[in-house]
């Protein structure tokens, strides 16, 4: 059976992946972000997860507005890297899971959840940018460790679905993954955020104390934060900022008694680049062991 | 009134992207999304006004993104998400869109941030 071991909360900020690409990782203006995901890098090689469901949105790259999926799930085999308009990420292709893939397709229709599916499409920076600090060899392995699977939010254009339908889309992608009958170890993974705003004169918004209060509530009380409107959350951490909605995916793909081992915050410029490992009682600590 | 984003319209300086702002700008976010091909990077570079006639943008849309007028651009309904496509093709970063839209000069806003150095 398919077992969630683990979740990872993250920004995914273009320039995460500029700064790997550009090898920033001894510059003092970069060291805190590099340093901050070096332990999560160190758990996945440590406990090395077959699947990676990642909630990430495309950045009216892939999808334009003429078809926007509010859901959409990433059922092939591959996924080239997208040209956002400077060519293409040196980053290679991710690797999909269909038999994973197609069985959650399933599990989530049947179970109300109307998601639509796509196949071979380009994925954006929405996921590449934190990939190549999660999984930091593969660039020059020249493949990822592991497959994804991802599942596109539309973040972008309201309505957007509302906090609590985002939590229970990663409840119910707890039920597809654990009713999948290969032994795989799943790690569920949240993109976005967090404080910022990228429109208008309150551009440049940022609210440090919302940002720390978001990363105690999503491990302590997730259900207080699906308790707020999307308002709440642009005013509180900006209207991009509000993109956090995709950790609530994340964090109602774990169980209730999940830990929160390991978190790190950086505002460098105009986002709030945080990245946070939680770990399933018992759970990661089996994978290690078999690994 | 989306019961989700009551209450939106008094936070200062934001345009909310919906489907108001999406319909009326459809044409002017499509000229800027098609910059992720590369044969429309090379049209806009050589021969803006030709790229300009191409996507049937009006005068008003046409002289927003001659001056890059960011502040502009947001206010009509460009996404931002389109316009950073417009923002890497024409050499301009992110804090200097933001600082545009701020009102700002990219020194000032740099002033503002905790790694100035971060870009």
């Amino acid at each position: 059976m398919a077992r969630i071991i683990g979740g990872i909360g993250t920004s995914h900020v273009p320039t995460i992946g500029l700064a790997f690409d550009r090898k920033k990782h001894d510059d003092p203006d970069w060291r805190p972000l590099f340093k901050g995901y070096e332990p999560v890098a160190a758990w996945l090689a440590d406990t090395k997860p077959d699947v990676l469901v990642f909630f990430y949105n495309d950045h009216a790259t892939t999808f334009f507005f003429d078809h926007y999926p509010t859901f959409a799930l990433g059922v092939s085999a591959w996924f080239p890297t997208a040209d956002e308009g400077m060519g293409v990420r040196p980053v290679p292709p991710i690797k999909g899971h269909p038999g994973l893939a197609r069985h959650m397709a399933q599990s989530l229709v049947n179970d109300e959840f109307d998601i639509s599916v796509f196949q071979e499409l380009p994925i954006d920076h929405g996921c590449n940018s934190p990939l190549t600090m999660l999984w930091p060899g593969a660039v020059q392995a020249g493949e990822w460790p592991g497959a994804l699977v991802p599942i596109e939010v539309n973040v972008l254009q309201h309505p957007v679905p509302t906090p609590l339908r985002c939590y229970k889309l990663g409840q119910a992608v707890r039920r597809a993954v654990e009713s999948y009958p290969d032994d795989l170890k799943v790690v569920v993974v949240g993109t976005g955020g967090l404080s910022h705003q990228m429109n208008g004169e309150r551009a440049g918004f940022n609210n440090t104390e919302w940002d720390m209060k978001f990363l105690d509530l999503i491990e302590r009380d997730p259900r207080a934060l699906t308790a707020m409107r999307l308002a709440d959350y642009a005013r509180l951490g900006g209207t991009e900022g509000a993109e956090v909605i995709m950790w609530l995916a994340m964090r109602g793909a774990l169980s209730e008694g999940v830990k929160k081992i390991h978190q790190n915050y950086y505002l460098p410029m105009t986002t709030a680049m945080a990245v946070a490992l939680f770990e399933e009682p018992g759970a990661a600590g089996a994978a290690r062991k078999a690994a | 009134m989306n019961p989700q984003l009551e209450g939106i319209e008094s936070l200062p300086g934001t345009y909310l992207f919906d489907l108001e702002r999406s319909a009326k700008a459809l044409r002017l976010n499509r000229f800027l999304h098609d910059f992720i091909h590369p044969e429309k990077r090379a049209l806009f570079k050589e021969n803006p006004e030709a790229a300009f006639e191409q996507a049937g943008l009006t005068e008003e849309e046409r002289t927003m993104v001659r001056n890059l007028d960011w502040r502009a651009l947001i206010r009509y309904g460009a996404s931002f998400f389109t316009l950073e496509k417009l923002g890497r093709l024409s050499g301009v970063s992110n804090p200097a869109m933001v600082a545009h839209m701020r009102g700002e000069t990219l020194e000032e806003f740099l002033k503002t941030r905790n790694v100035p150095g971060a870009r």
